[in-house]
């Protein structure tokens, strides 16, 4: 058991070098370094959406999240001279309180209401920025968004986020403090309420436990972490547009978790590969819908798990192998 | 301890509780009987605030708990159970006692995130309560197991471990004999009594008959939403509205 965690935690800790050394391979070739940063911002916006979905109820508005945090930080730092950093963080808590606000009633509806409510959220949330033209600008959208400025820590490390390579790792830090703070929820009593909510509402409040608030609870921290990924889309791609964040951008999100699956790690690869298929194929960008829906049957007719579950699924031919393999030598 | 005046729950034009004065003692073993759709899983659902009810009062404490959340009352002091074993089924069984060890556990979403050493260390005191629930159940052989692939009789008794998790004052076990062989039957009830050792007091809905003469002190009928007899168990045996109600009014006349 114990040398199992082990080789769990060093796959762990390799999948986080790799991710630390691929900018630096890829440096010079700005394409590559944009589709990195692109399927970082889409693995915080699935991982969150995932912690969302713990607890029974999947969002398809988070795009009207992520967009509240784009512009809210954009706003601020072109308009008001906010730091970029602090407007990143100001996009993450506008989209947290927003959530926090509608938490509570949104608690009280479930399934397919949910779904249709967290839609039309998002909707109307897209609308505004479309109407809102003083402020952002309308359907011209936002332009000349500041990439975060050069700092310097006590005088005498410089640090610098502004060009696209660096901008890799501004992104890959803050996915991996948000990761680290999902993963320690998911294994704390709160992992274990949110997923005793996805599973049986009378049963935990029978027990006691707040069903409404722990609804709330994780949504607005997840929208927290979706509007910290709407800041850093907005001041890396420099410009933004309100078509960016209608209902289809959230319908993404919730094909990354699907195809990547339950665990934990299913969001994570689920983005990954679902980014970067689109690309690969690059001539068929525009059949993207048509891409997507292909993948999502594979996954639930071959994978039903999905992604996540390859690993587990794999194991006892590997183990065949292996065994054949020590036979013959 | 506990107390309703005038319980009423009416779902539109069907009246499934008239008027209830329910009155139950600390540390007593009540049961509450009455042939099926009496109304006893509502009056259930009432006192836990599953359903709201439609006049009177119900008093925990001299407290009046009309309105409140279920949570709210489980935080009170009053847990229950289900009539179908109702629990978490894709968690193993330690995975249920830690949930429901939930109001035992009072930590931060921060000290979560940081794992903080007095995060860590509340932690482990909700593992230490959960296996001791677990324990007292004989279930603690059982705990990797999934809740979902448990025999009944053992869902059953999870179902009473993760009740007791909450640290009730006031039990309610809805037919917790419900599908459970003679054998298993004597070794819940040992464990009913066990309960009430610690102090708790229990309200008990149940049809095993048997058992509920054995192990109760007193006893409540109900018919129809109504009250139509109470008392030792001795009483109800004898009492001849209650064996009307069971077997209807037999020909003879008595």
């Amino acid at each position: 058991m114990r040398f199992v965690k082990s080789v769990r935690d060093m796959t762990n800790l390799a999948i986080v070098c790799l991710g630390c050394v691929v900018p630096i391979v890829m440096k010079g070739n700005e394409y590559y370094l944009h589709i990195y940063i692109i399927c970082v911002i889409n693995i915080i916006l699935a991982s969150s959406l995932r912690a969302i979905a713990t607890t029974g109820q999947v969002s398809i508005g988070q795009a009207g999240f992520m967009a509240i945090g784009a512009y809210t930080s954009a706003i601020l730092a072109t308009k008001f001279n906010f730091p970029t950093y602090s407007a990143l963080l100001m996009g993450g808590l506008a989209a947290m309180v927003l959530a926090a606000l509608i938490g509570y009633p949104l608690a009280r509806v479930r399934t397919v209401y949910f779904v249709m409510v967290t839609m039309f959220l998002g909707e109307i949330i897209r609308l505004v920025l479309f109407e809102w033209r003083t402020m952002t600008g309308g359907s011209t959208g936002m332009m000349g968004i500041p990439r975060p400025e050069a700092f310097s820590i006590l005088g005498i490390l410089q640090i610098d986020f502004s060009n696209r390579f660096q901008f890799c790792y501004l992104a890959l830090a803050v996915l991996l403090l948000i990761l680290l703070a999902l993963y320690n929820i998911e294994r704390s009593h709160f992992g274990t309420v949110f997923a005793a909510i996805g599973q049986e509402e009378s049963v935990s409040s029978s027990v006691g436990i707040n069903v409404a608030r722990y609804k709330v609870i994780i949504f607005s921290l997840a929208s927290f972490f979706t509007g910290l990924a709407g800041g850093l889309y907005g001041h890396y791609m420099t410009v933004l547009n309100p078509d960016s964040f209608g209902t289809f951008a959230s319908l993404y999100i919730v094909i990354y978790v699907i195809v990547g699956g339950r665990k934990f790690t299913g969001p994570i690869s689920g983005a990954i590969i679902l980014t970067l298929i689109p690309e690969i194929f690059g001539g068929l960008k525009e059949y993207q819908p048509f891409i997507f829906v292909i993948v999502l049957f594979l996954v639930v007719f071959l994978l039903p798990g999905g992604l996540s579950e390859l690993p587990d699924r794999m194991k006892p031919q590997i183990r065949k192998i292996l065994k054949r393999g020590f036979r013959i030598a | 301890m506990l107390e309703t005046k005038a319980l009423t729950k009416n779902f539109g034009g069907l009246c499934a509780v008239n008027k209830l004065n329910l009155s139950i003692q600390a540390g007593e073993i009540v049961g509450l009987i009455g042939p099926n759709g009496a109304g006893k899983t509502t009056v259930f659902n009432l006192i836990t605030g599953f359903y709201r009810a439609s006049s009177g009062e119900i008093l925990f404490n001299g407290k009046n708990l009309v309105g409140q959340k279920p949570h709210r009352i489980a935080e009170s002091g009053i847990v229950r159970t289900f009539q179908i074993a109702k629990l978490f089924p894709n968690f193993t069984v330690l995975q249920n006692l830690r949930a429901a060890s939930h109001l035992f556990i009072r930590v931060n979403l921060w000290e979560a995130i940081f794992r903080t050493s007095s995060y860590r260390r509340k932690e482990a005191n909700g593992l230490d309560h959960a296996m001791k629930a677990l324990r007292f159940l004989g279930l603690d052989s059982l705990k990797d197991e999934f809740a979902r692939i448990l025999p009944h009789g053992h869902q059953k008794l999870l179902g009473i471990a993760m009740a007791l998790a909450a640290s009730p004052e006031l039990l309610l076990l809805d037919e917790p004999l419900e599908g459970m062989n003679p054998k298993e039957v004597d070794r819940a009830l040992d464990i009913i009594a066990g309960i009430r050792a610690q102090g708790v007091t229990i309200l008990l809905i149940e049809h095993n008959m048997r058992a509920v003469m054995r192990i109760c002190d007193r006893i409540v009928v109900i018919n129809f939403g109504q009250e139509i007899a109470k008392g030792s168990p001795e009483e109800i045996r004898q009492n001849k509205d209650v064996i009307k109600a069971y077997l209807g009014t037999s020909e003879n006349g008595n």
